[in-house]
């Protein structure tokens, strides 16, 4: 899938770019292919981003696991037949390496068509494909390899036979020599390899006829049959034989090469297909593990859903035996969100990012349901998104500069997703440039979200305030140092769940709280919260 | 004496599936070997698959340039090679496209529809020896493959034999091929270990290094390697190392006989004696196969 600038490197990280493609990746070369040319939709295909969605859903509730699975299993064995078809096309004459890879793809198609029947209207074998098949079908073997049989050809027969009278011939008479000789020599290996050694002591006499002297030492000779007259003239019969037989082979090849070229618009026009399948089965897979449903594509740059999650972490959690808390938000400009450390902030911007990015493919979203708009831009601030800038800069710099070269794109339909914008300098002035920054972003008609510890940016920006629940009470420090524990206990006392809120809230001092979780030190501990209550 | 049927014979009598077939370098008859028990086999009946672990078949030695003895295949032979060298005629039957490749791209399980030279080019690596004879053995009664040393580890604890080429070709004196055979063979010879004795294992390779330490602090016990491939010792320092260690394996190999040349274009040695020797150094049946004799 190409990102295009829907997402620079970084957000693409943030927003498990990387990870869906993963996800998402088909079984074969034709997949691949079809894969690779995959773009985001525009706003102005808001109607075929749904289509495509709509239509993976329905081969996810059409395509059962056992009947998918064979459908991948056949592509992933399949070859690629890409360049034999543009060999052809070129006028080369295929080898029957080839024909083979051909005559198993023609024959994958057919058994396609029969698992996918009832939800593919088009069959993938088409006539050209079917001609194909018929006209290689006569060298199809009994193990599913391929022959060129006489069956392809009548010349190829008669050459054959022609081939296999001269070859009797030319056995008879070279084993006939070499009899004589061994009956000679008084041996019964003679003719197993190509030189011999005889042993001059166990030699009487002369060499018998037919043999020739390749070298000779004090006890022995080093010898080699020769071809006497009568065999001689049945080698040469032989090779004829051969060439002649060789002919008629790069005969049939050359016609069904030219079929091949004749066809080759409709062979090129199935493999896409196939690829296309591929990634379709994919992608429908996707969407049966994860539950995942279409998103109403809405024409305007909206972003709300129910029950969504964010799979990398989703995934994530669900090996460690955890579970993921799916959200619910409604976004429709810019709002500010807060809650606890560890409470899930960056996690919502990143299902934020990931929803808007499914549906951008034409994917179905992992939610429960969700109207999301087709935006040019998802672009991620804040933590974890300077990595690629200089080193000699700061982080408030790098930060900075992203935000300028986020501004410079200048994208139509931009969706920001922040995460505590400004938190490497002063709570003061961090404040002043969020609101800032929530101001210039509603000047560009952007859609965004903004986290953050700072107090007060939601109401003097005037923006919509959302905040983690976050704990449920302070939770006892498991009496083990355990950090795995400390993390269940959290888990177990924190509300991930997002609500809006009316006004900013001081809020608890959780983050104390969280410290003491964590393993810090009594004694530390309470002087933070001395120092909180001074 | 047909020598190939000699080895076919001693390959089935062990209930071996493929006979492999390793030299103790260059030119020293390994193709020749593999061709006899190749031949022996066809002409008793017996569905034949063929392959290399490396390079055979070629007319022509890669590095001397002298005319290699060559493979014929028989009608009926499965072979393994890889794709680009398969000849376009006689047309064999393309059984199937393996996702093994070489430096001659893709290897390519075929059947010979007619009798044919065929080069031969295996699979890089010992997994994909082992994948290639799996595949052969399956469709085949027996399979015969020319194997790079480096690449026998795959044929440990299966149902293989190995035969050892020694020749003129790989050393200056008869007294030098005598001891590279008979290092060789007790290299690839290395028993199975006794889980009920004391026993180190070494992971990966069993270096001199870590030999000349075990020697030094006089190691009683098993050292034990997971295949005798494992043993990287050569020459005088492998001979020290058999003498003073009781050097054993998880995974043996089964060697059952040797082979030797005693021609060369550089060399030659009195093929009697060289026969002998090699016989009573390794302790195994030798046979000359240019000569068509097995040492007395």
């Amino acid at each position: 899938m190409k990102r295009l600038g829907l997402l620079d490197p970084a957000s693409a990280q943030a927003v498990g770019f990387e990870w869906l493609t993963a996800a998402l990746a088909p079984v074969s070369a034709y997949g691949e292919r079809h894969a690779s040319g995959l773009r985001p939709f525009s706003a102005s295909e808001a109607s075929l981003a749904r289509s495509r969605a709509e239509r993976i859903a329905a081969v996810a509730a059409g395509v059962d696991e056992a009947r998918s699975d064979a459908a991948r299993a056949l592509v992933r064995e399949l070859p690629d037949v890409a360049g034999a078809i543009a060999r052809a096309s070129m006028g080369e004459i295929l080898d029957d390496v080839n024909f083979l890879e051909l005559l198993r793809f023609c024959d994958v198609l057919v058994r396609m068509d029969g698992l996918l029947s009832g939800v593919y209207a088009d069959p993938l074998a088409g006539q050209e494909v079917l001609d194909l098949a018929r006209a290689l079908a006569p060298g199809r073997s009994a193990g599913g390899g391929f022959y060129l049989t006489g069956a392809l050809s009548g010349e190829l027969e008669r050459a054959r036979e022609r081939l296999d009278k001269a070859q009797r011939e030319l056995d008879e008479s070279s084993a006939q020599a070499a009899q004589q000789v061994a009956r000679a020599l008084g041996r019964d290996d003679v003719g197993d390899a190509d030189e011999f050694i005889v042993m001059r002591a166990q030699l009487r006499g002369a060499l018998p006829a037919g043999v020739r002297v390749v070298r000779e030492a004090p006890t022995y000779l080093l010898c080699a049959l020769e071809y006497d007259e009568a065999t001689l003239v049945a080698l040469e019969r032989r090779d004829a034989a051969a060439q002649e037989a060789a002919a008629a082979e790069e005969g049939v090849r050359a016609r069904l090469s030219s079929l091949v070229r004749e066809h080759a618009a409709g062979l090129e026009g199935a493999a896409r297909e196939l690829g296309a399948l591929d990634v379709t089965l994919a992608a429908a897979r996707f969407t049966r593990r994860f539950a995942c449903v279409p998103a109403t594509i809405s024409e305007e740059p909206v972003l709300s859903f129910a029950r969504a999650r964010f799979l990398p972490l989703a995934v994530e959690l669900e090996q460690a035996g955890r579970a993921f808390t799916p959200l619910d938000l409604e976004l429709d400009g810019v709002a500010v969100l807060t809650g606890p450390n560890m409470g899930g902030k960056s996690v919502c911007l990143q299902t934020c990012g990931f929803i808007a990015l499914c549906a951008a493919f034409g994917l179905p979203v992992p939610a429960e349901r969700a109207t999301v708009g087709l935006f040019d831009e998802i672009a991620w601030l804040g933590i974890g998104s300077d990595r690629e800038l200089g080193g000699l800069l700061s982080s408030f710099a790098k930060e900075v500069l992203r935000l300028r070269e986020i501004f410079e794109r200048a994208a139509p339909r931009l969706l920001v997703l922040i995460d505590e914008f400004g938190r490497t300098t002063t709570p003061l002035e961090g404040k002043a440039l969020s609101v800032a920054l929530i101001e210039r972003l509603r000047e560009r008609d952007a859609r965004g979200m903004l986290a953050t510890h700072i107090g007060g940016v939601a109401s003097q920006a005037g923006a919509r305030h959302f905040a983690v629940r976050g704990l449920r009470g302070i939770p006892e420090r498991p009496p083990t140092s355990d950090l795995r524990e400390a993390l269940e206990t959290l888990a177990g006392s924190m509300d991930y769940t997002i609500a809006e809120v009316g006004a900013d809230t001081g809020g608890r001092a959780d983050a104390i709280a969280l410290t003491a979780l964590l393993g810090m030190d009594r004694s530390f501990v309470d002087a933070a919260y001395q120092a909180l209550s001074r | 004496m047909r020598v190939g049927k000699e080895l076919l014979e001693l390959a089935l009598h062990c209930g071996a599936r493929s006979l492999c077939v390793v030299g103790t370098g260059k030119n020293v008859g390994k193709t020749v070997a593999m061709r006899a028990a190749y031949e022996a086999a066809c002409e008793q009946g017996l569905q034949v698959g063929l392959a290399s672990a490396g390079l055979d078949g070629e007319a022509a030695d890669q590095l001397g340039g002298h005319a290699k003895p060559r493979i014929e295949l028989r009608a009926g032979t499965c072979f393994a090679t890889a794709r680009d060298v398969l000849p376009r005629s006689p047309a064999s039957e393309i059984l199937a496209i393996s996702r093994l490749q070489t430096a001659a791209g893709a290897l390519v399980y075929a059947r010979a529809a007619e009798r044919a030279h065929c080069e031969l080019i295996g699979p890089p690596t010992a997994s994909g020896l082992r994948e290639v004879l799996e595949e052969l053995t399956a469709r085949a009664e027996i399979a015969i493959a020319d194997g790079a040393i480096d690449r026998v580890a795959a044929l440990a604890g299966g149902r293989d034999a190995i035969v050892v080429a020694c020749g003129a070709a790989a050393a200056t004196t008869m007294r030098q091929a005598v001891d590279d055979v008979s290092a060789l063979v007790q290299r690839l010879g290395i028993a199975r270990f006794d889980p009920d004795e004391p026993a180190v294992f070494i992971e990966g390779a069993l270096t001199p290094l870590q030999t000349a330490r075990f020697i030094g602090t006089g190691e009683r016990g098993q050292i034990v390697v997971r295949d005798p491939t494992q043993v990287a010792l050569r020459g005088r320092a492998a001979a020290k190392a058999f003498e003073a260690l009781r050097i054993r394996c998880e995974r043996p190999l089964r060697v059952i006989a040797v082979t030797i040349a005693a021609i060369s274009p550089e060399r030659s040695f009195e093929p009697d004696a060289f026969a002998r020797a090699v016989a009573a150094a390794t302790r195994l049946p030798a046979f000359d196969v240019y000569a068509g004799k097995r040492a007395a």
